[in-house]
């Protein structure tokens, strides 16, 4: 696969705040890479560094073998969907759509013809003589979306396009965008501060905190080997469960939950006597009669959706486990709590890294 | 009487009061002065007749006779050079100086602020300070012109009929400004950013955002800038007071001030009512367009 966009030792500093800490990211021609992290973690500002809405302040952009670091927005050939679409309020969806096309002198007649085609494309044809303002959020959605299509830049970027619309709609528009850059061949740069859009849609996912690219990987790849406690509790919902552990002989492990030590086997070797943590998501727990897992805990208390049932112990730390279908247990119930060998993450105490 | 009672206490009873209490002092303070002018405008006023409301009806002979006077087509001509030099100046001014203080460097805000202290300060104070900055023989207008080698001999802006109109526009344009800005500003800031982040990303330069952008979002601040500006302009007297009182010989008089000398100088009530009504009707119809303009706000 050939590079797309690459971006180089990129630095962003507002004032003496610093954004984006040399960041290194090769994004290949026709993937769709989604960035995800959480709230204020630089997604934004690594979106508009691509786009040149924002002046970075060290390394190299380039797009298509380019180097546009210095380059202005319109000299890029991205398209961008805000989150707020920026639709023009003062022109029709057909104007729209096809203002990109206006600017760069094409008759009015091939506009017209591309913008049919377009909204052909995107279920937009019957509004194309509307105003934004007359639309529904769903169709606002829609419209930005077809006006970068319509551009056939090198890169489609999104920012967060989704956040705005009901919880149906979301879902239905995650397959939507992922289902037009396959028709389309895109390549796709998508920020999203929801892990499941990221898992979902993408076939590469960047997990950025502080500025920071934290791991980068196939979706799977992240949830089956975080690289980190971060990433380990970011991928996945709900989140994993965090157990500090003493590491002994022959690779034991000792976790207090307040109720005495319990012994566990970790799956990697670590210094004797050191400090790690141990990870297991919730759905890789499951519930036994007291005795028959690999220990008890006390029922605190359970929330059901109808199909999963999720159960917090009364340890500490607590412990989530997710159970699928209804599972009748009180509050207070002892439980025993059984998991594989092989579900087992552990982290470094001091570093956070997986060991 | 309880109904009555809380009717007015909280109820359609209280809208009507509230509604009420402006609507009786426009009438009394705006609508009858008005309609006693455009009645007087029809009948034969004197001096003597003037303390009555009944008085010989003359249909409109003083609007002949003040058509026919040889000074009614060039004040006439005059007042629309002053409306639209003044408006056109004000507002391309105003324009700059807002897309300027759009850069937000250091000190923007404080010093559009500064700017606003042109628009508080009464006509009569600014027309005396214009008064000298346009002075033929000493005034810093002048001066100016002569280092930038614009004019090689002074102009006597107030006295020289061929300046005349043009030394209280100069003055008016100074005035009015600064309000063209403040709005032009409110303006400018109400356009969302990504608007030309969007733009911007589908090719357009500064210039092409400026035109389909910028003054396509901004048209209903325009429009009712420009009638409010037709309406100020209009109600424009105390300048002409100070700087020219119309003369030398007219040339820079013009309707609002020539209605003034007709009824208060010259006594003469009806054609000076007369002169009123023309205006009336003008600033009716930038009033019908304000109105408009503001109801087709676009806003996203
Ligand atoms: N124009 C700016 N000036 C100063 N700080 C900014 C600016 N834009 C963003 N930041 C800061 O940079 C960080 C990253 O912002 P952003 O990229 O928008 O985060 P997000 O991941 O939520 O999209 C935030 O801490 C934010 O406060
Ligand atoms: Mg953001």
């Amino acid at each position: 696969m050939t590079t797309q966009i690459e971006f180089s030792g990129v630095n962003k500093h507002y004032g003496a705040y610093h954004a984006l800490k040399d960041i290194n990211l090769s994004i290949g021609k026709g993937s769709f890479v989604a960035l995800v992290g959480p709230s204020g973690c630089g997604k934004s500002t690594l979106l508009r560094s691509l786009a040149g809405l924002e002046k970075i302040t060290g390394g190299d952009i380039s797009i298509a073998g380019e180097v546009v670091t210095t380059l202005p927005p319109r000299k890029r050939d991205v398209a961008m969907v805000f989150q707020s679409y920026a639709l023009y309020p003062h022109m029709t969806v057909e104007e729209n759509l096809t203002y990109s096309l206006r600017v760069h002198g094409v008759s009015k007649g091939e506009r017209k013809k591309a913008a049919a085609e377009v909204a052909a494309t995107t279920g937009l044809s019957d509004l194309l003589h509307r105003y934004p303002r007359e639309l529904s959020g769903g169709q606002r959605q829609r419209v930005a979306m077809s006006r970068a299509i319509i551009r056939n830049p090198k890169a489609f970027l999104f920012d967060e396009p989704l956040s705005n619309l009901d919880a149906a709609l979301r879902v239905h528009m995650r397959k939507e965008i992922r289902a037009l850059h396959d028709r389309l061949g895109a390549t796709s740069v998508y920020v999203t501060h929801d892990q499941i859009e990221a898992m979902t849609m993408a076939d590469h996912v960047v997990v950025l905190r502080a500025g920071i690219i934290e791991q980068q990987g196939r979706p799977l790849d992240l949830y089956d080997k975080p690289a980190n406690k971060f990433v380990a509790g970011f991928i996945g919902s709900p989140a994993m469960n965090f157990l500090p552990a003493t590491v002994a002989e022959g690779r034991a492990a000792t976790i207090d939950l307040g109720k005495g030590p319990i012994r566990l086997t970790i799956p990697v070797a670590a210094p004797i006597g050191s400090s790690v943590l141990i990870g297991i998501r919730p759905e890789h727990i499951t519930l036994t009669a007291p005795g028959e897992g690999r220990f008890d805990a006390p029922v605190a208390f359970t929330e059901s959706t109808g199909s999963t049932t999720f159960v917090s112990t009364a340890t500490n730390p607590e412990l989530m486990v997710v159970e699928t279908g209804r599972r009748m247990v009180a509050n207070g119930d002892l439980v025993g709590l059984a998991f594989a060998d092989t579900a087992v993450h552990v982290f470094d105490g001091a570093t956070e890294k997986r060991l | 009487m309880r109904r009555l009672y809380s009717s007015l206490v909280d109820g359609r009873g209280f809208d009507l009061c509230l509604i009420g209490i402006p609507l009786a002092f426009l009438i009394v303070l705006s609508g009858v002065p008005l309609i006693y002018n455009v009645v007087m405008s029809f009948q034969a006023v004197d001096m003597f007749s003037l303390g009555s409301f009944i008085r010989p009806w003359v249909g409109h002979e003083n609007y002949r006779q003040l058509i026919a006077q040889p000074e009614f087509w060039p004040i006439m001509g005059h007042t629309a050079t002053f409306l639209v030099a003044s408006i056109a100046g004000q507002f391309l001014l105003g324009f700059a100086l807002a897309l300027f203080f759009w850069m937000n460097f250091p000190g923007a805000s404080w010093l559009r602020g500064l700017f606003l202290v042109s628009w508080v300060m009464p006509g009569l104070v600014v027309g005396a300070v214009w008064n000298w900055l346009l002075s033929g023989d000493f005034g810093v207008f002048n001066f100016v012109l002569h280092q930038l080698h614009i004019i090689s001999d002074n102009v006597f802006w107030r006295s020289d009929p061929a300046f005349s109109l043009w030394s209280v526009i100069i003055a008016n344009i100074w005035l009015g400004a600064s309000f063209n800005m403040i709005l032009l500003s409110v303006g400018l800031s109400s356009i969302p950013d990504d608007l030309y982040e969007a733009a911007e990303l589908d090719g357009a330069g500064a210039l092409t955002r400026f035109w389909t952008i910028t003054l396509p979002m901004m048209r209903s601040t325009i429009g009712a800038l420009i009638s409010l500006g037709l309406i100020f302009t209009l109600q424009q007297f105390d300048l002409f007071a100070a700087i020219t009182a119309g003369g030398p010989n007219n040339s820079s008089n013009v309707a609002q001030y020539w209605a003034w000398d007709l009824s208060f100088k010259q006594y003469d009530f009806a054609k000076g009512a007369a002169i009123s009504v023309i205006m009336i009707v003008v600033v009716m119809l930038a009033s019908v367009y304000y109105v408009r303009s503001t109801r087709h706000e676009v806003r996203g």
